[in-house]
């Protein structure tokens, strides 16, 4: 028992488990506000509306073109250049400069236009069939939505949106390299490279951080194998997402 | 006409033309080489990756095609930044443990702390972090490309294959002058992806202190007080950063631009379900 708690990469298991919730605070907190976000964007991008096709083709575009480190920097330092003129006034400083939250926003805004990117391809590869057949029943708009195109939708751009939340994931690591480090606020990457400073022991601690976010990553992928069961449960094919690769953000 | 130029210039244009021309306004621009080296010649070497890497998982041999397979699935799990900053630090580390086994004594050798002895440090320049970064960006995404050859290896029709083996091709002829030339055009598409990833990555290399386009948009962004030092203006940031945002949406643009134009010129005379 001695011997294991004394153990260096138990110690290092145990420092960087605080420093992991940090990294799945961003993540959950990104998720369920970029997730509608995307479906209304591709929709919008399929929209007839050209007004609205032009805005979400081009917020797609230009957060998938450009480096999240980069949107990191700028809306941190666009907050900061608010400041004096707008937040200070409002007695809203304390949030919109605080990394926990501007963390999220630039995730929610970043991860909505590549997750509506994967649905707006699921939205074109619905089959017209079931479209048609539901407006042959005499559905109106809202009940073909949300009878035809809504499952096929979500079904289809399942397993390239669990992908993304992978990389969503991955892209926390981001957030301290870019944002201020308040007290002991910090995540994995952060707490490693300081666990690092100490001693020079790049193996142990880089490897120990890699392996949480491997662990984190397989337990994402596992959850959201559980919802593609669920949702391909009347097809008899739907053997869930292979644990493989195949996907490219 | 004159009066739209002077709405975007302002009173003096002059003044703003001296100022983005400035010394280190050049600087910067001169320091975009580090962005485009990383790209370029990290793209070189992930393509090198990729190739060993498709070529294990297609190996005969079972352990090799293990050890493909373990190449790609932890890339996958693992963020890349950890990689880029892991890499260069464990090269470093292994390099300053061999140089210490030969210049430093036994008694420095047994303390605890690192380096052993001064002898032993090796100081790093922006020059070697580059090369290190090169490299970080060739593995993390040689394991991608690896993913994407391994494809396009595999959608290579089987009847060229056999009709080369009949030929009397040998293996080997077979592997590198049909499967492999043939791939190029299905793992384009992929292919591109990659590069996309890569180019956005590369906007990280500042945090190898390599002083990149990032690095100096920070320095020129930040506050001057002090008219000795330059124009005097308040925290402008955000104004550089916006310009590397729309720096590197036009790269992607430029990028998807060049692959439309490889993709239809790779495909010529290939059979097409839409034509």
């Amino acid at each position: 028992m001695e011997t294991l708690v004394t153990n260096p990469v138990i110690q290092d298991i145990i420092t960087l488990a605080r420093p992991a919730l940090f990294n799945i605070y961003f993540a959950l907190a990104s998720i369920p506000l970029g997730f509608p976000l995307a479906i209304l964007l591709a929709l919008g991008k399929d929209s007839t509306n050209h007004l609205l096709s032009w805005f979400s083709r081009s917020f797609i575009y230009a957060f998938r073109g450009s480096p999240l480190f980069i949107q990191f920097f700028m809306f941190y330092s666009m907050s900061l250049a608010l400041n004096p003129t707008v937040w200070k006034p409002w007695g809203l400083d304390w949030l919109m400069l605080n990394p926990l939250f501007i963390g999220p926003l630039v995730l929610v805004l970043n991860t909505s236009a590549y997750s509506a990117e994967i649905f707006y391809g699921a939205l074109r590869a619905v089959p017209r069939g079931e479209v048609e057949a539901a407006r042959a029943m005499g559905m109106g708009k809202w009940q073909v939505f949300r009878t035809a195109i809504w499952p096929n939708m979500l079904r289809l751009g399942w397993p390239a949106y669990t992908n993304e939340v992978v990389f969503l994931f991955h892209a926390t690591a981001l957030v301290y390299f870019t944002l201020p480090v308040i007290n002991e606020q910090k995540d994995l990457m952060n707490k490693a490279g300081e666990l690092f400073q100490k001693d020079y022991n790049v193996f142990l601690h880089y490897s120990v951080a890699a392996g949480y976010f491997l662990l984190i990553s397989m337990i994402i992928f596992l959850l959201f194998n559980r919802i593609y069961r669920y949702l391909t449960r009347h097809t008899r094919t739907g053997r869930g997402i292979k644990l493989k690769p195949n996907y490219l953000r | 006409m004159l009066e739209f130029l002077t709405s975007i210039l302002g009173d003096d244009p002059g003044g703003k033309l001296a100022y983005i021309t400035n010394g280190k306004h050049l600087a910067w621009y001169a320091s975009l080489r580090y962005t485009l080296i990383a790209a370029v010649a990290g793209a070189g070497l992930a393509v090198l990756f990729g190739l060993l890497g498709a070529g294990l998982k297609l190996s005969r041999i079972t352990p090799l095609r293990w050890v493909g397979n373990l190449y790609t699935t932890m890339v996958r799990g693992i963020p890349d930044v950890l990689f880029l900053l892991f890499f260069p630090l464990a090269f470093e580390h292994l390099v300053e443990a061999v140089t210490a086994r030969l210049k430093c004594t036994p008694e420095q050798l047994a303390s605890s702390g690192w380096p052993p002895c001064p002898d032993a440090q090796w100081f790093l320049s922006s020059t070697e972090y580059l090369i290190m970064a090169c490299v970080s960006f060739g593995i993390v995404y040689g394991a991608f490309a690896a993913n994407v050859i391994y494809g396009a290896m595999i959608a290579v029709p089987k009847g060229q294959l056999e009709a080369a083996h009949a030929f009397g091709f040998s293996e080997r002829q077979v592997f590198w002058h049909v499967r492999v030339r043939q791939m190029w055009v299905y793992a384009l598409p992929g292919l591109s992806n990659v590069w996309l990833l890569l180019l956005k990555s590369t906007s990280l290399l500042s945090l190898l202190q390599i002083t990149d386009i990032v690095a100096w948009a920070e320095r020129l962004g930040t506050p001057n007080y002090l008219p000795m030092a330059g124009l005097v203006h308040p925290d402008w940031r955000w104004k550089y950063y916006l310009v590397l945002f729309v720096f590197y949406i036009l790269m992607t643009l430029l990028s998807e631009k060049f692959f439309a134009w490889l993709q239809a010129r790779a495909s010529r005379g290939m059979l097409r379900a839409d034509a």
